[in-house]
């Protein structure tokens, strides 16, 4: 796999957001405001990074019938180390992203990534697609919050739920209108590439 | 494998303990710092003419209700003269996931000037409507006095009181009202607690 089709992947072309749609939950509950946005994109991208870099580092120890319960053991710790240092490090973000910070151990992104990529790559390449990943997520997340603080001045519907479904909604469309764009002369071969389904998990064992 | 299973366990748990050792005193100013400011906020209308004294506290008698910590620490609002209020932290044991811990501030007729959920767990977009920044469901008791309403009214309106039960999330707001209930109810006999200086 070449490094930047891992960049390109994370950040566009599989962009968990936008194309996998995966960590929905968090994405949408938290992107009411920018300053809420950030801080959960960051605390996920540093869960992300970690748990790849970790789980890649121990590949060769684990066989297959304790695979599961030791990546969720590693994403569990690493969950509640992001917790602790969130509370330490900005006590009113904490309690404003209150039980969705312990909740990025069921994000789906994470054990997706670990099993789909992490659990055969180096260290080097686990890290970088944890970082793309991560920032494909936090950008997505970002963007949402931008774009619901901004308009829930005018528009109350954006700052309540209905408003994050209808925003990510307008995102993933704008994504796939770009894509459409870049791809105007679709070759036979491109246009099997567009329509296969995504596979975000690993093998099943 | 078990043995694998649990040496990583032993490793991620070790891991786990070195960052919350390395993060607990942060965590515990911080948590105090919230506090305070929150108690700033809370006591706004008796710091108007007052300023905040230092901590008092109190040990109660076994018979003290369990919203109360033991020992109670009590922040008396005061002027160089008299005593203004005091304010007291109190939990709700019975929320939904969880003790709800709940910043109290009463003046000297033990009339509540303010009370605001410092910590809780509730469920985001059911119970944290006692959040004042979610709801104004918590500005309700603002004023009031245990003897302004008949015991029976002290509960949610689904247990035939006059507060507003949450849609969906009863347990939460219940929780809070029993806990002030029970609170203001004890307070009432046993004022002295309140006294900075008896």
């Amino acid at each position: 796999m070449k490094l930047s089709t891992v960049w390109l992947d994370g950040l566009w072309d599989r962009n968990p957001g936008l194309i996998q749609l995966l960590g929905l939950c968090p994405l949408l509950a938290v992107s009411n405001t920018l300053e809420n946005a950030i801080g959960l994109g960051l605390a996920t991208l540093f869960v992300l990074v970690l748990s790849n870099a970790s789980i890649s580092l121990i590949r060769t120890l684990v066989d297959d019938a304790i695979r599961l319960p030791i990546f969720v053991l590693v994403i569990a710790a690493l969950t509640t180390c992001a917790e602790l240092l969130v509370q330490a490090l900005d006590y009113q973000l904490y309690q404003s992203l209150g039980i969705f910070l312990p909740l990025i151990v069921t994000n789906c992104l994470i054990l997706g990534r670990a099993e789909a990529l992490a659990k055969r790559e180096t260290i080097v390449m686990s890290t970088i697609d944890g970082l793309a990943q991560g920032l494909g997520f936090f950008l997505v997340l970002v963007s949402l919050g931008a774009l619901r603080e901004w308009m829930s001045g005018t528009l109350i519907l954006a700052a309540l739920p209905p408003g994050a479904f209808i925003a990510l909604g307008l995102l993933v469309a704008i994504h796939q209108w770009i894509q459409g764009k870049l791809k105007q002369k679709p070759t036979e071969q491109s246009m099997d590439q567009t329509n296969r389904r995504v596979r975000t998990t690993g093998d099943i064992s | 494998m078990t043995v694998r299973l649990t040496l990583f366990g032993l490793i991620t748990s070790l891991f786990v303990g070195l960052v919350y050792v390395m993060t607990k005193p942060v965590i515990i100013e911080a948590k105090e710092q919230a506090r305070q400011e929150k108690l700033y906020l809370l006591a706004a209308p008796l710091l108007a003419n007052g300023r905040i004294a230092s901590p008092v506290q109190r040990e109660l008698p076994d018979d003290a209700p369990a919203s109360f910590e033991h020992p109670l620490s009590i922040t008396p609002i005061v002027t160089d003269a008299e005593q203004l209020g005091v304010v007291l932290p109190i939990t709700a044991l019975q929320g939904y996931s969880g003790p709800i811990q709940l910043l109290l501030a009463l003046d000297q007729q033990q009339r509540i000037v303010g009370v605001r959920a410092i910590e809780h767990r509730e469920t985001p977009g059911l119970g944290d409507r006692i959040e004042t920044r979610k709801s104004d469901w918590m500005l309700a008791f603002n004023g009031l006095r245990y003897d302004d309403l008949a015991p029976d009214d002290w509960a949610v309106q689904n247990d035939g009181g006059q507060f507003d039960s949450f849609t969906g999330a009863t347990i939460t707001p219940r929780a809070v009202v029993d806990a002030l209930k029970e609170t203001l109810a004890y307070l009432a006999r046993h004022p002295v607690i309140l006294e900075a200086s008896p």
